[in-house]
């Protein structure tokens, strides 16, 4: 699966965008299925604003972003949903997981979102284990810190079959050893699927092995 | 897990169910109506054509002109024209017709036993229109008994009316059918003698009836010649009580015995309320489909935000669909059941009560019931589904 960004300005920050050199913004990128893409950006430069369009969330831009040589805009909503639950899975800034339930059924809501889940329940318990929260899967969303949130997130988008991982700052309230730790787990996930991640990040880091990094 | 497990504590349908529960009331009162106004309908359907209501099934009006100030001393005007009996017997409520045969001729009753002697008349229809069976109801020429049916009313008046006031004995109808009056049919200085015979009573013609070949052969020889047009028609109908029936008698100015057409009446009366009652129920139903959709609405906006987010996780608006729904069908179904349920025991005791009056309607409520219970159900769900889906549509 391909992502093309053509010509992509949001129309928000069109004015500092324009002003500033940016290797994302206003240019022709095309991301190749597998690779493991970086995206640096600066505060303010709309680094979770391109994972919104990137995952078709947001639609304030110019340009286009295509997916498999189709605009986002021409898939209806079926085919996005057939999309989001097989073939590209993401990690907000935000994180977005839901209060009322707990750690364990957030995940478990994505895993068996697909009539058939990709992964076992084991497999949940495993991430957990290999992440360092089960000793919260059963407390509600709402009573997690902010890291223990971000991990169960990760493991969220990694239970279900994707080409593509979005991740918006996944480790940003992760100590080292947490975020090395979830890095491998998504390294490995990604390489059993052959797929390719898209993530964004304020800094330089030598988490992964990258195939190729962008300034935003 | 199952997702809709997890969905079911994300999105809790329990808001507002008050109204939804106000809303299932209602949609069973209204389903209630709908059923027992098609019942109804069905039931007087049966009970005017079905088979087993047989004394309902056919009837038989003597029809005849009504006679005003202005037709007194002008029998031409009490006749029927041929264009009208044409008129009538085109008419869709007419399953057969004939005209009554009058006599013309004189005739005198002479009941020698009684020392009593009367003038009479004698008129003739065809047999299949006579509602007394007998082997002796035939002439033949040549014949000197006559076989005569009286109206059961004519006994009645002579036992209870005359015979009372005038201090003579009341004969019973097999007394009466022993009796032998003689007959003398005359025409000017021509006259003939017969011996009568009464075979029966008819609750039905109201007049002295002769077998039709004796009336035919007598007329032939005694009558003036010219046939006379008829004044009286009897028509057989299938529904005394149609309105169509009723309506045209009114409009033609023609009478008969009203006693038989009084259900038109009712009937009309029952089909308004019938109609009334259907509506009430429609009304109902749709004020029931508002009060869904505004809670399916209500439901949906409350929560706009897990409804948004689960979109944006990969949830499809189908699943989501469907899970909604799947909290509400089993309300409507419950609601449908217990209607149906209520109409098929309704159905049931009234039949039971009608029976007991000779009047036959299913114990079961009809295929009509049945089919209307699905149509309704089919209906709230297409409505609910619609509803869903242009709600969820709105946050996708």
């Amino acid at each position: 699966m391909q992502i093309q960004l053509s010509a992509v300005v949001p129309v928000p920050l069109r004015e500092r965008i324009l002003q500033r050199e940016s290797d994302i913004w206003n240019r022709d990128v095309t991301f190749q299925p597998g690779q493991f893409v970086k995206i640096k950006a600066p505060s303010g430069t709309g680094k979770t604003t391109l994972v919104h369009y990137l995952y078709h969330i947001r639609y304030d831009y110019t340009g286009t972003v295509s997916v498999n040589g189709k605009p986002w805009q021409s898939y209806n909503r079926d085919q996005l949903s057939a999309i989001r639950q097989g073939q590209v899975s993401v990690v907000f800034q935000d994180l977005r997981l839901f209060d009322q339930l707990t750690a364990l059924e957030n995940i478990e809501l994505k895993r068996v979102m697909q009539p058939q889940p990709f992964y076992p329940r084991e497999k949940a318990l495993e991430f957990a284990e290999r992440l360092g929260v089960t000793h919260v899967l059963q407390q509600s969303g709402a009573t997690l810190s902010y890291g223990e949130r971000q991990r169960i997130a990760i493991i969220r988008a990694l239970m279900q079959p994707f080409e593509w991982l979005m991740m918006d700052e996944p480790f940003s309230h992760l100590d080292e050893a947490n975020a090395d730790k979830a890095a491998r787990l998504i390294a490995d996930e990604c390489h059993a699927r052959k797929a390719g991640f898209i993530l964004t990040d304020l800094d330089h880091d030598q988490r992964f092995d990258y195939t190729v990094s962008y300034l935003l | 897990m199952q997702f809709n497990e997890i969905l079911k504590k994300i999105i809790h349908t329990g808001v507002g169910r008050g109204r939804f529960w106000m809303a299932s009331v209602g949609l069973g009162i209204a389903m209630l109506l709908i059923l027992v106004a098609l019942q109804v309908h069905t039931n007087f359907n049966e009970l005017l054509y079905g088979r087993r209501n047989q004394n309902e099934r056919a009837d038989y009006l003597v029809v005849n002109k009504k006679i005003t100030n202005d037709m007194m001393g002008r029998p031409e005007l009490t006749v029927f024209r041929p264009e009208e009996l044409k008129d009538i017997a085109a008419q869709p409520f007419v399953e057969d017709f004939s005209i009554i045969t009058a006599a013309q001729y004189n005739v005198r009753l002479e009941a020698d036993q009684l020392g009593f002697s009367t003038l009479a008349f004698f008129e003739s229809v065809p047999d299949t229109f006579i509602d007394v069976k007998s082997d002796d109801w035939k002439w033949q020429e040549g014949e000197q008994l006559v076989p005569i049916i009286v109206p059961r009313d004519f006994t009645n008046m002579f036992n209870f009316g005359f015979a009372l006031g005038n201090n003579m004995p009341q004969f019973s109808e097999e007394t009466i059918k022993t009796l032998s009056p003689g007959i003398v049919i005359s025409q000017g200085m021509r006259t003939a003698s017969f011996r009568g015979r009464i075979v029966g009573f008819s609750d039905r013609i109201s007049t002295v009836l002769v077998p039709q070949t004796f009336m035919d052969w007598a007329n032939g020889i005694y009558g003036t010649g010219a046939a006379k047009a008829p004044s009286r028609i009897i028509i057989k109908t299938k529904d005394p009580s149609s309105t169509e029936l009723t309506t045209y008698l009114e409009e033609h100015k023609y009478v008969t015995d009203e006693e038989k057409t009084k259900y038109s009446k009712i009937r009309g009366i029952v089909q308004i309320i019938v109609s009334a009652v259907g509506f009430f129920g429609l009304v109902l139903l749709m004020f029931a489909l508002l009060v869904f959709s505004m809670f399916i609405q209500l439901v949906i906006e409350s929560y706009r935000n897990e409804i948004r987010l689960l979109i944006t996780l990969g949830a499809s608006p189908g699943q989501l669909q469907r899970y909604l729904l799947r909290q509400f069908i089993p309300m409507y179904l419950i609601t449908g059941v217990i209607a149906f349920a209520a109409v098929t025991g309704l159905q049931w005791w009234a039949s039971g009560l009608l029976a007991e009056r000779n009047m036959f309607v299913s114990e079961w409520p009809g295929i009509i019931a049945l089919a209307a219970t699905a149509a309704i159900l089919v209906l709230v769900y297409a409505v609910n589904w619609m509803a869903v889906r242009k709600h969820i549509a709105e946050h996708t």
